[in-house]
């Protein structure tokens, strides 16, 4: 894949209808590096990315990817800016066949040879969707799936990935399955920011983490000292 | 026999017509999951262009047509642009946005051309083919290629054309056709330019079959639209088969229940849809309207 950007966040505030979901958020994400959010459900983990991509309004905040500022970029453009999106549920285009809806991943690039050959990296790392490429979305598993929304969003041949919840509703097989493309793309040198209620797995596919309550930093650091952290365990962990 | 086959060749033409109403409805319905009830009030529309450019400015018939599809197209994207901002809001406002602005259009029709119709000679004027002792007319056979031209392109648009993909994939995923950079808005206006494009290909070819007046669109949209859900609401071949479906039952009951043919065409449909309700393609009932 291509070479990671870092993300820079600054100031991030996001609110629904007077209530805020994200106060003032500031993080970074080194270039070629992991980072993890994770909190309880509602903690604002969702809203954080969404507001990172601009499919939430920031109230407030700044972001910069590489030394671009991306604040005021339309959602519908970050993509073109190198920012690809899995969101959460995975969201692929149920009537369309699975090659589509990867080809539509590349829909802000001409499809050309360039398209050619990264679709087929993603079929390299996802082989499955190769074997059921003319298949509709909406006919496969949920591992599946998930598998498919992550290589649409590599489609775009993206400098940062946000994943929402990649694990949702999966075995620990799946799960397991997930982590070791996670590792993959990351060694390969993209970078990732991954939004999980599964600590364990974040742990393990990030370098550090971020651990969010009520919208806002509660405790941050590396994910192995996070890991061995007694409040973590006890909450994140269930030890 | 005899009769019974000259009765379908008789439906076949107004089903082609009724098919191409059912393709706009299911075009926009598809692309963007929204059922457009202004669709047949712009049938009428187009219907009163082609033939006010065929019969007042001379243009050749097929000139008229284009002239007519462009312009009614252009209304198309004017009508988007306006419910655009509650599309954003609420999906049932704009849903109800369509009927108030195909009020404002039957207004309009009325103000422009008056509240009484017009015949529009045919423009083929040869004597019908005698196949097999079946009488069938030129001009039927016309509509049945142009609506068959229209439906192949129309499919090959969907399938073929990046543009046709991402159509599809804004009605199926609005967010995550943003993050992949589709503009929704542009999208959608395109569908309805395309939608209203096929309601003026339809009214233009109706208008030598049937009389035109500010009520064609009326009985053409409420054709059209059953045509649609007796085919799956949605689906392409399923607006074609309605379409020729409806037209065929139409000639039928005209033949045997004259006054009460339409009350018939309707009870046949309805059972239909009770037994089938998804229709004969569908896959899904329509959930997002």
């Amino acid at each position: 894949m291509t070479t990671g950007l870092s993300l820079t966040v600054e100031g991030l505030t996001v609110n629904y209808g007077g209530v805020s979901a994200v106060r003032d958020l500031s993080f970074e994400v080194p270039g070629g590096d992991a980072v993890g959010v994770i909190g309880a459900n509602g903690a604002g983990k969702t809203s954080t990315l969404k507001a990172v991509m601009g499919l939430v309004p920031r109230r407030s905040g700044t972001l910069r990817l590489g030394d671009v500022d991306l604040s005021g970029v339309s959602a519908r453009n970050m993509v073109r800016h190198g920012i690809g999106y899995v969101p959460e549920g995975r969201h692929v285009f149920t009537g369309l066949p699975v090659e589509k809806n990867l080809l539509l991943g590349a829909y802000a690039r001409k499809w050309d040879a360039g398209t050619r050959a990264t679709l087929a990296e993603v079929y390299d790392l996802f082989p499955v969707l190769g074997e059921m490429r003319h298949r509709l979305a909406g006919a496969l598993s949920g591992g599946q799936q998930q598998m498919l929304a992550i290589g649409r969003a590599l489609m775009s041949r993206p400098r940062l990935l946000l994943l929402d919840e990649p694990s949702m509703g999966l075995s620990p097989k799946l799960v397991g399955d997930i982590l070791t493309v996670l590792q993959r793309l990351r060694s390969e040198g993209l970078t990732l920011l991954l939004v999980e209620q599964n600590a364990k797995l974040t742990f393990e596919a990030t370098s550090s983490c971020l651990v969010v309550e009520n919208g806002a930093v509660a405790m941050s650091g590396t994910s192995a000292e996070l890991r061995n952290d007694p409040r973590v365990r006890q909450i994140y962990l269930g030890l | 026999m005899q009769v019974f086959l000259q009765t379908i060749v008789g439906g076949v033409s107004l089903g082609a017509v009724y098919a191409l109403v059912a393709l706009g409805f299911s075009l926009v319905y598809r692309t963007m999951g929204l059922v457009n009830f202004a669709h047949g009030n712009v049938v009428t529309v187009g219907a009163y262009l082609a033939s006010t450019f065929y019969l007042s400015t001379k243009l050749p018939f097929a000139l008229a047509m284009v002239v007519a599809i462009v312009v009614t197209g252009a209304i198309g994207l004017v009508i988007e642009r306006v419910l655009r901002p509650l599309e954003n809001k609420d999906f049932d406002l704009m849903l109800i946005g369509t009927i108030g602005f195909g009020i404002v259009l039957d207004a309009l029709i009325i103000m422009i051309w008056g509240a009484t119709g017009r015949a529009v000679p045919s423009p083929v004027q040869t004597a019908p083919i005698d196949l097999f002792g079946l009488r069938i007319r030129t001009y039927d056979l016309v509509v049945l290629a142009i609506a068959a031209l229209a439906t192949v392109l129309l499919v090959l648009f969907l399938s073929r054309t990046k543009r046709g993909a991402a159509m599809q994939a804004v009605a199926m995923d609005h967010e995550a056709a943003t993050a992949v950079g589709i503009h929704v808005g542009r999208s959608n206006a395109i569908a309805f330019m395309i939608g209203a494009g096929l309601a003026a290909l339809a009214g233009g070819l109706v208008g030598p079959l049937l009389y035109v007046s500010p009520a064609l669109g009326g009985a053409l949209g409420i054709k059209g639209f059953a045509a649609a859900i007796l085919g799956g609401f949605g689906s392409i071949p399923g607006a074609i088969l309605g379409g020729l479906a409806i037209g065929i039952l139409d000639s039928f009951t005209a033949g045997h229940f004259q006054g009460y043919s339409e009350l018939v065409t309707f009870l046949v449909f309805t059972v239909i849809i009770m037994v089938r309700p998804t229709g004969i393609f569908g896959e899904r009932t329509v959930n997002r309207a």
